[in-house]
């Protein structure tokens, strides 16, 4: 679960990127995160990973105050940035291997998931290169692996989706679904409407440091009283803005 | 010639961090390098000072110009040395080279403005080395407004010569390295061969000018054309005579003449260089990122290596490990000056060598019973960790990946460690370079070595903490490229001049109060184990705080 409560956050001290910003993600949901490009979802998903601090506000991962315990609640959660262009002189085995060091995944658990993971993301003969040879897709894989390698109860994943071929992309959304059912919670932002809308359980619509929209899909119809696409109803609610 | 304005422009603006300042961090940067200028400023008067002497002693034989001659020559010399290295990461390593290949533009263009952006850069080296000899000479000849008019032409003039030289030389290996699965370390060998061919290059200037000790054997020198590196430095750039000559004569109608000489001397150098950029740059640029993998199954053994488990800390230690290995501009900055730069110290001491009386003179003070000689070679291995940018770089090394790492659970004291290791164990092997090469020359006692070692690891540790503070303070995160993080970063001077300033107070120190070896040694172990240990205990204390304030 994560909570946030009237949390902010302003850049050179005029600039509100995030404001008082209200949101509960329960456990055993997959919840996306909307908006459009500069809205504050990237500067969000900071702040609940403990990159930035909230100028306001408190943030907590299954009832840990990151601000109070931030170890205790970074080992919570696993974390996919929106770039995976990262540690690209390591090789793909070293990368993944020296995240589960970090989050002290034992070594038969971490043999067993990295082999697991690496035939799901079709990863297996690409372990031995350089991160640098990889493709973007392939980028974006390795470091989902090592976010997936210690089991992380929470998931936050900034535009997790973007440059995945389509099967690793259904294998990335059937274990978010996994990971959700098995009473979890999968925090997610994307751009790809279609995706949260099949995906999600429910969605956020952050425009401008500020939750526009928070529900299901079906409530989001209901509120609106349209029969629209998710797609149509973001445009109608972020177009005035 | 516009796109060549605007693409430099973009670039220059690119590489600075003004752009992205903070408000209200400018007084603190325009007060850092205030307190860089005082730290040099006692190099920068001894520069002046040396330089009016040589002036009143040539100018007895009415040789003055010599001067200008040697300055020019010089600056000719470190511009086309460093250009190398400059044009490498400019022309070819940094970023921005895959964004504009695909724009549609010349050879020419793109090269114009990586050449316009690494002589900005070559121009504050030259500031340094030849600005003060400048206006001294302008001083001392009591010369008109013509002179300082045509100063300020050469200096702006002066470093294309040799850049486009350094360009060329560049373009035509990166050319022919640029094939096949192994180009990177090809071109890795490429670089410590070339490194190597500079070593050897100062130590056969070292050793023909190993007679020239004090300013009227220089003179000499100069007056009877000795002089080693002004006749190599005239003979490789045929075109500084006439800006010398532009100079010297700047009052009358031939300084004019040999000024318009020098700058068509110029032009030829400028065409000369884009004719050979159309051909050779975009053969040796293109692909320059691309790097192969295998693409072979890991397993076995060599799976269990990989994803061997390690203590957090340790595994992070050796990931800065690896990466400070497998990155040629880290490995050049932070790996090899432990290394090589202890025989740069050597250097000198080769060069004196046929100069019995002074060695001799250097032995007995160095096998007498004063704490002076262990405090010598404090003073070296601290200058030398000053030398090392390991730790004065730590956090600025990982660019955009230090965010993922503060999403990660390990506690500060951890991540210090991991931080604090390659630079100092990478320290006290230098300290062990240089004793081994100290114990060559100088009958030092086993006694001496062991005192030198057990104060001189204090003393690294010192500067390897400090140099994280300084990194921990204000890191430069965005670059485009390795180099970048490394080079253009202001950072390793500060940690150089601490390094100085640390090793001058230490001779100081121990001279003043003339010890003898042991109550030396223990003493200054006693001083820089506290330093430590209060230095560690700021880091722990304030540490975590300044961390969370690196947002950007």
């Amino acid at each position: 679960m994560i909570e946030l409560n009237g949390v902010s956050k302003s850049y050179n001290g005029i600039r509100r990127a995030v404001d008082n910003l209200d949101l509960t993600i329960p456990d055993g949901e997959i919840f996306g995160f909307l908006g459009p490009n500069g809205a504050g979802k990237t500067t969000t998903i900071k702040m609940i990973t403990g990159i930035i601090k909230p100028d306001a506000g408190q943030i907590r991962i299954n009832g840990t105050d990151i601000a109070a315990d931030p170890i205790k609640a970074k080992q919570r959660f696993g974390y996919v940035p929106d770039s995976p262009d990262l540690f690209l002189r390591l090789k793909g085995l070293e990368y993944v291997s020296f995240m589960a060091d970090i989050y002290g995944v034992e070594q038969e658990l971490r043999n067993s998931r990295i082999e697991t993971l690496a035939k799901r993301f079709d990863m297996l003969d690409a372990l031995g290169d350089t991160i640098q040879s990889y493709s973007h897709g392939m980028r974006q894989k390795i470091v989902i692996m090592g976010v997936l390698v210690h089991h992380p109860e929470v998931w936050i994943l900034d535009e997790p989706l973007t440059g995945l071929d389509p099967k690793s992309s259904f294998t990335l959304k059937e274990m978010m679904r996994e990971h959700a059912d098995s009473g979890r919670t999968v925090f997610f932002s994307t751009h790809v409407l279609e995706v949260a809308e099949k995906l999600c359980d429910r969605v956020a619509i952050i425009n401008k440091g500020k939750i526009l929209f928070c529900g299901t899909f079906p409530q989001m119809q209901e509120h609106f009283q349209s029969h629209e696409s998710l797609e149509s109803l973001f445009l109608e609610l972020t177009k005035h803005e | 010639m516009n796109n060549i304005w605007l693409l430099t422009k973009i670039m220059l603006k690119n590489s600075s961090r003004m752009g992205a300042r903070k408000k209200g961090s400018e007084w603190k940067s325009l007060m850092l390098v205030a307190l860089m200028l005082i730290g040099f400023l006692p190099m920068i008067i001894s520069g002046v000072w040396f330089v009016a002497e040589m002036y009143d002693g040539l100018a007895q034989i009415g040789q003055e110009s010599a001067i200008l001659g040697m300055g020019l020559a010089m600056v000719s010399c470190a511009i086309f040395v460093l250009g190398i290295v400059y044009v490498i990461t400019v022309f070819y390593y940094s970023q921005d080279v895959e964004h504009l290949l695909p724009l549609p533009l010349a050879p020419r263009e793109i090269l114009g403005a990586k050449f316009l952006v690494a002589l900005f850069y070559e121009y504050l080296t030259e500031l340094v080395l030849i600005g003060p000899l400048l206006v001294v000479y302008g001083v001392k000849s009591d010369a008109g407004v013509l002179y300082y008019l045509f100063a300020i032409v050469l200096f702006l003039v002066v470093p294309v010569v040799p850049l486009a030289l350094s360009s060329i030389l560049v373009m035509l290996f990166m050319r022919f390295t640029n094939i096949g699965k192994r180009k990177d370390r090809l071109r890795l060998i490429g670089g410590i061969v070339g490194i190597g061919a500079v070593l050897g290059f100062q130590y056969f200037i070292q050793r023909q000018n190993s007679a020239m000790e004090d300013i009227e054997q220089m003179q000499q020198q100069l007056l009877s054309g000795e002089n080693v590196l002004l006749n190599l430095a005239t003979q490789i750039f045929p075109s500084t005579k006439l800006a010398v000559l532009a100079l010297v004569e700047s009052g009358y109608w031939s300084g004019l003449g040999y000024l318009f000489a020098f700058l068509l001397a110029t032009l030829a150098g400028i065409l000369l260089f884009s004719f050979a950029g159309d051909r050779l740059y975009f053969a040796g640029v293109m692909g320059i990122s691309d790097s192969a993998g295998t693409r072979r199954k890991v397993e076995g053994h060599a799976f269990a290596k990989l994803a061997q488990m390690r203590p957090a800390w340790w595994s992070y230690t050796i990931k800065e490990w690896r990466v400070i290995w497998r990155t040629p501009a880290y490995m050049l900055n932070c790996l090899l000056p432990s290394l090589l730069m202890p025989f740069l110290i050597l250097i000198p001491l080769v060069g004196i060598q046929d100069r019995k009386d002074l060695l001799e003179a250097f032995r007995g003070w160095i096998t007498g019973t004063g704490g002076i000689s262990v405090a010598i070679f404090l003073a070296g291995s601290i200058v030398l960790a000053g030398m090392n940018s390991a730790s004065v770089t730590a956090i600025t090394r990982e660019g955009q990946a230090f965010f993922l790492s503060k999403s990660f659970p390990l506690p500060f004291r951890q991540f210090l460690l991991a931080k604090l290791f390659p630079g100092t164990i990478l320290s006290i092997l230098s300290i062990f370079v240089l004793l081994a090469i100290a114990v060559w020359f100088l009958p030092i006692t086993p006694l001496l070595a062991g005192l030198a070692v057990f104060v001189s690891i204090p003393g690294v540790m010192l500067m390897n903490q400090f140099g994280f503070l300084i990194d921990l303070q204000r890191p430069k995160l965005s670059w485009t490229s390795e180099q970048e993080a490394v080079k253009q970063n202001i950072n390793p001077l500060f940690s150089l001049l601490f390094g100085g300033v640390l090793a001058a107070i230490t001779i100081l120190g121990v001279v003043s109060w003339g010890g003898s070896l042991i109550p030396v040694a223990l003493v200054l172990f006693l001083v820089f184990g506290i330093l430590n240990l209060m230095l560690y205990q700021v880091l722990v204390k304030k540490g975590p705080e300044w961390m969370d304030k690196i947002e950007k």
